[in-house]
C-alpha cells in the first residue's frame, strides 16, 4: 500500500520530465497540443483556488486569461522585449481583480457565480470597442516568430508552480481561512478569521495565474481577438474540465485537464461542423452525471493505485500526520484570566437593534463582572439570540453602545471581536461540515490573538477535542457527528476562541439529562479553572440553577428582571410572560414545577 | 426632438421586454433556485422560429405566440424533470456548477442548432400596421402593439401570482420551500410548473421582440445578463421593481446610442450592476 500511495509523486516526476523533453523531439502537432494542455491546466487549477478552496465560483475567470493576454499583446506590440510584457500583463490583470474584487464580493452563490460570468460579455464588448488600443476585431498581431518551445517550456514551469502552490495552500493557515468561508463565512469571522482580505488575496492570486496563462498563449499563437479570449463558448472549458475529475481535489484539475483536453483536440480534427454542440454537449453532461467528479465515484476508490487520486485534501498526509496523545485530567491549554470581581467584562449601553418595524432589542443596558456566569431566560423571540448576535457583531446594532474590558466594540469587526476575546456556540450548530472535527478546533487557534502555524494548531486541538469528549471522532468529518456531538465541538471550538467571554446559546436543549450535566459541568470547570465569562442562553432552568451567579430576563426586547435567579423565578412580569401564570398558580408559595423539571 | 421621443419610446419598449425576461428568469430563480443561463436563448429562438413562421405562412404574430407558448412549456417542463430536477439532490456546491454547466451547454447548443437550421443573419418580423398619428407626434401601430403586449403580459402575470392559488403556491414556495411543502404544496410539481410557466412567457415576449427589433442565434446571453441585471436591482420575484428597472435600461441603452455610441449599450447593464453593487450594496430585496 505504501509503494501505491507513492505512485502520484512518482508518476508526477515521470510526467514532468518527459513533458519537458517533448519539444525537443521535433513534432510541433504534438508539442502545440501538449501545451494547449498545460494552458488549461494552469486556467483550471488557478480557478479552482476560489472554486473548490473557497466555494466562490466564479465564472469569469476566462476575464484574466483574456486580460492578460491583451496586456502582454500591448505591451510586446509596443517594443518591450518579453519578460517586461509578460510582468505588465501580470501586473494590469491583477489590478484588475483588486478592483473587481470590490463589487464581485458584495454577492454570494449564484449571484456571484451570474455577476462573475457577465465580465465576459463587458470586457468582450470593451475589446472590440477600445478600438485605439485593442485595435477591435482585427484582433493584435503579435512580432513574434517560432516561440513554441520557449513558450511551451515557461508554460510547463508555471504548471509546476500551479501545483506547488496549490499543495502550499492546502497545509497553509491561508488554506484554512479558503476552507473556512467555504463553509461558513460568518462562523469563520466570528472564530477570528479576517474573510475580506483572504478573499481578495486568493482572487488576485488566482488572476496571476490565470494572466499568465493568457500571456504564454497569446505569445505562442501570436494573435488573439476578443472572441478568441472573452468568447463564451471558451470560456468555461477548463472550468468544466476541472469538474469532470474532481474539484477541490488535489489531483482533480490534473486528471480532468488531461482527460478531457485530449478528447477535445480528438474532437476537433476529428469532427467538423457542430462543434459548438459537441462542446455544449460536453458540458451539459458533466453537468448533469458529474459535477462532483467522477474521481468522487465509489469505484474509483476500489481500484489500487487510483483510490489515491480520489482523495479528499484532508486524507493527505499533512492533517493526518499531525498525531498529538491523548491528553488525561482534561487540561487546556488556556491561561487562567484573572478574576476581577469589581470591573465589568462586557457592558450594554442601551443597545437597541431593529429590523423594520420590529424592534428586537429593546434599549437594553446590563453589565457583567469578569467571572460571573449569567444566564439568559426569556420566552422564545424575545431577543436572546439578537442580544448575541449585538455583541458578536453578526448584527451591528442600531442604537448604543456594546464595551468589552472597557473597549468600545463599534469599531470592530466579527474578527476583531473574536480575537479579543468573546467566543460563541449558535443555537443550531454551525461546525465546518466538510472539515474534521481537529480541523474545525485548529481554525479558532489558527486565526487568535497569537495565531499558530497549522502544525501547532492540529496539535494543540487535540486537547479540546479530548476534552469534548470527542477523541474517538478527531478525524471524522464534522457533517458525520450526531447533533450532541456537533454541540460539543461548537462548545470546544469556542473555546478554542481562548475567550475571555463565552456566549453559549441554548447547547442543552434537546439532549439528555446526562449530557445536559456534563454540560453543566464543563461551564463551571471553564469559569472556576480558567476565570472564563459566561452568558447563558436557557431555558433547562435546573441546568441553570446550579451554576449560575444571576439570570438576567428578556421580553418583546425589554430587560424585565434581573438578579439570582430564585428572586427571578418569583417576578410577577417573567411569571405572567415566560413562566405562564399557571406555574405560579399551582405552586403559589415558591418555585415553579419548572425549575424541578428535569434535576 | 422627435429622434429624441422615438428613442424614448423604443427604448420604454426594448425596456419593457427585458422586464418580461427578467420576470421570467427571477420567477423561476425565486422557486426553482437555478439560474437558467439559457433563459435569453430561449427568446433568441423562439424570435426566430416565430420570424420563419411569419415569412413562411402570414400567420398572425398573436396566433405564433399561441402556438409557441405551449410548445416551449412542455419542453422546459421534460427539461426540468430530465436534466435539472436531478441536481436538487445534491450538495450545494455541486447542484450550482451542475445546473450552471447543464443550462450553458444548453445555451450552446440551441444557438448553434439555430444557426445552423436557419442561418446567423439578424431576422424579424417584417409586419407593418398603418401609423396612428396624434397631432404632431407619429406612433406606429406596431409599436402600440407591442405596448399592449408587454402590459397585458404583466396584468396577466400580477393576477396570476396574487389571486390564484398556483401564484400563492410560487409565492410560498419562494419563501420557504420547506414550509410550503409541509403545508401540502406539492413543491417539485411547482418547481416544474415554474419552470416551465417561466419559460413560456419568453415565448409571448419572443413574439412582441421580434416585432420591432432585429434577432439571431447568439443574441441570448446578452440578454440573459441584462434580465440578471434588472434582477440584482429590483429584487427577485418583484414585478414592479423589474418593470422599472428594465424600462431604465431600455431607455438608457435608447440614449447611449443616440448621443454616444450604439455599439456601447450592451456593456451597459454591466457596468451598471458593477457600479450599483459598490455604491448601493443592499439593492432591493437582494439578500446575502
Amino acid at each position: 500500500m505504501k509503494a501505491l500511495n507513492r505512485l502520484p509523486p512518482m508518476l508526477g516526476f515521470g510526467l514532468v520530465a518527459a513533458l519537458a523533453a517533448l519539444p525537443f523531439s521535433g513534432n510541433a502537432y504534438l508539442t502545440t497540443f501538449a501545451f494547449s494542455v498545460l494552458i488549461a491546466y494552469i486556467l483550471g487549477q488557478s480557478w479552482d483556488w476560489v472554486a473548490g478552496e473557497m466555494g466562490y465560483v466564479n465564472l469569469g475567470h476566462y476575464a484574466f486569461y483574456g486580460i492578460g493576454a491583451y496586456a502582454f499583446a500591448i505591451v510586446l506590440v509596443g517594443g518591450s522585449p518579453f519578460w517586461l510584457a509578460f510582468v505588465a500583463a501580470l501586473g494590469v490583470t491583477a489590478i484588475a481583480a483588486r478592483l473587481l474584487a470590490v463589487p464581485l464580493f458584495r454577492l454570494h452563490g449564484d449571484y456571484f457565480a451570474f455577476a462573475s460570468l457577465a465580465l465576459l460579455p463587458l470586457l468582450e464588448v470593451l475589446a472590440y470597442n477600445l478600438t485605439p488600443i485593442t485595435r477591435g476585431a482585427d484582433g493584435i498581431v503579435l512580432p513574434v516568430a517560432q516561440v513554441l518551445q520557449p513558450a511551451y517550456l515557461i508554460a510547463l514551469a508555471v504548471c509546476v508552480l500551479t501545483f506547488a502552490v496549490t499543495l502550499r495552500i492546502h497545509g497553509a493557515r491561508f488554506g484554512y481561512a479558503l476552507k473556512s468561508i467555504r463553509n461558513d463565512e460568518q462562523v469563520a469571522e466570528t472564530v477570528g478569521v479576517r474573510i475580506a482580505p483572504v478573499k481578495r488575496r486568493v482572487l488576485i492570486l488566482s488572476s496571476l495565474f490565470g494572466a499568465a496563462a493568457g500571456a504564454l498563449q497569446a505569445w505562442q499563437m501570436s494573435y488573439i481577438d476578443p472572441a478568441t479570449v472573452f468568447g463564451l463558448n471558451v470560456a468555461l472549458a477548463p472550468i468544466a474540465m476541472v469538474l469532470f475529475a474532481g474539484s477541490g481535489l488535489r489531483y482533480g484539475p490534473l486528471v480532468g485537464v488531461l482527460l478531457l483536453a485530449s478528447m477535445q483536440q480528438w474532437l476537433l480534427v476529428s469532427v467538423k461542423g457542430f462543434q459548438a454542440t459537441l462542446y455544449g454537449a460536453t458540458l451539459l453532461l458533466i453537468g448533469r452525471f458529474m459535477p462532483g467528479g467522477f474521481l468522487r465515484a465509489k469505484w474509483v476508490r476500489r481500484v489500487p493505485g487510483l483510490a489515491e487520486f480520489g482523495r479528499e485534501h484532508h486524507e493527505h498526509a499533512m492533517t493526518a500526520g499531525v498525531q498529538a496523545p491523548a491528553k488525561a485530567g482534561g487540561e487546556l491549554p488556556l491561561k487562567t484570566l484573572p478574576v476581577d470581581g469589581a470591573r465589568p467584562l462586557i457592558e450594554l449601553q442601551g443597545v437597541r437593534m431593529q429590523f423594520g418595524g420590529n424592534v428586537a432589542v429593546n434599549d437594553v443596558t446590563l453589565s457583567i463582572r469578569a467571572g460571573e456566569i449569567v444566564g439568559l431566560i426569556g420566552p422564545n423571540g424575545s431577543g436572546k439570540t439578537t442580544l448575541f448576535n449585538c455583541i458578536s457583531r453578526v448584527y451591528t446594532p442600531t442604537a448604543g453602545r456594546v464595551l468589552f474590558d472597557g473597549q468600545d466594540l463599534a469599531e470592530l469587526g466579527r474578527d476583531g471581536i473574536a480575537r479579543l476575546g468573546v467566543g460563541r456556540t449558535y443555537q443550531i450548530p454551525r461546525p465546518f461540515s466538510d472539515l474534521t472535527v481537529q480541523e474545525n478546533i485548529a481554525i479558532p487557534l489558527m486565526f487568535g490573538a497569537k495565531p499558530l502555524s497549522p502544525r501547532d494548531a492540529l496539535r494543540e486541538a487535540r486537547a479540546f477535542v479530548d476534552y469534548a469528549e470527542l477523541g474517538p471522532r478527531l478525524y471524522d468529518r464534522a457533517d458525520a457527528l450526531s447533533v450532541q456531538e456537533k454541540k460539543a465541538l461548537e462548545f470546544a471550538r469556542a473555546l478554542a476562541c481562548r475567550p475571555r467571554l463565552l456566549l453559549v446559546d441554548e447547547v442543552a436543549s434537546g439532549l439528555t439529562p446526562a449530557e445536559v450535566k456534563r454540560f453543566v459541568e464543563h461551564i463551571r470547570h471553564v469559569r472556576d479553572r480558567y476565570g472564563i465569562t459566561v452568558i447563558w442562553v436557557e431555558h433547562i432552568f435546573s441546568a441553570l440553577e446550579q451554576v449560575v451567579d444571576r439570570v438576567i430576563a428578556l421580553e418583546q426586547g425589554v430587560l424585565i428582571a434581573d438578579g439570582p435567579l430564585d428572586a427571578v423565578v418569583r417576578n410577577e412580569r417573567v411569571l405572567a410572560t415566560y413562566l405562564g401564570a399557571a406555574a405560579a398558580a399551582t405552586q403559589p408559595s415558591a418555585q415553579p414545577m419548572l425549575i424541578q423539571g428535569v434535576a | 426632438m422627435e429622434v429624441l421621443l422615438q428613442v424614448l419610446i423604443g427604448g420604454v419598449l426594448l425596456g419593457g421586454l427585458y422586464a418580461l425576461v427578467a420576470f421570467g428568469l427571477s420567477l423561476i430563480y425565486g422557486v426553482v433556485r437555478i439560474l437558467n443561463f439559457a433563459h435569453g436563448t430561449l427568446l433568441a429562438v423562439c424570435g426566430v422560429a416565430a420570424s420563419l413562421a411569419f415569412s413562411a405562412w402570414q400567420m398572425h404574430p398573436a396566433l405564433i405566440a399561441a402556438m409557441l407558448a405551449p410548445l416551449l412549456f412542455a419542453f422546459a417542463w421534460a427539461y426540468y424533470h430530465l436534466l435539472l430536477r436531478p441536481l436538487a439532490a445534491r450538495n450545494h456546491f455541486e447542484g450550482t456548477v451542475g445546473t450552471v454547466l447543464v443550462t450553458v451547454g444548453t445555451l450552446l447548443i440551441l444557438s448553434d442548432l439555430t444557426a445552423k437550421a436557419a442561418g446567423s443573419t439578424q431576422r424579424n418580423i417584417p409586419l407593418r400596421l398603418p401609423a396612428l398619428e396624434f397631432g404632431e407626434i407619429v406612433v406606429s401601430s406596431t409599436q402600440l402593439l407591442i405596448l399592449g403586449g408587454i402590459v397585458v403580459l404583466t396584468i396577466v402575470m400580477h393576477v396570476l401570482l396574487k389571486h390564484t392559488w398556483f401564484g400563492r403556491a410560487i409565492r410560498a414556495v419562494t419563501q420557504d420551500g420547506v414550509g410550503a411543502q409541509i403545508c401540502g404544496v406539492r413543491s417539485v410539481h411547482m418547481k416544474a410548473l415554474t419552470f416551465a410557466f417561466g419559460s413560456a412567457t419568453v415565448a409571448v415576449a419572443a413574439v412582441l421582440y421580434v416585432l420591432s427589433f432585429p434577432v439571431d442565434p447568439y443574441m441570448g446571453f446578452g440578454l440573459t445578463v441584462k434580465a440578471f441585471t434588472i434582477i440584482v436591482v429590483g429584487g427577485v420575484g418583484n414585478l414592479p421593481g423589474a418593470l422599472l428597472a428594465g424600462v431604465f435600461l431600455g431607455v438608457a441603452e435608447g440614449l447611449t446610442g443616440l448621443y454616444w455610441k450604439p455599439e456601447w449599450a450592451p456593456a451597459l447593464s454591466v457596468i451598471a450592476m458593477l457600479l450599483i453593487l459598490v455604491v448601493w450594496p443592499k439593492g432591493l430585496g437582494r439578500s446575502a
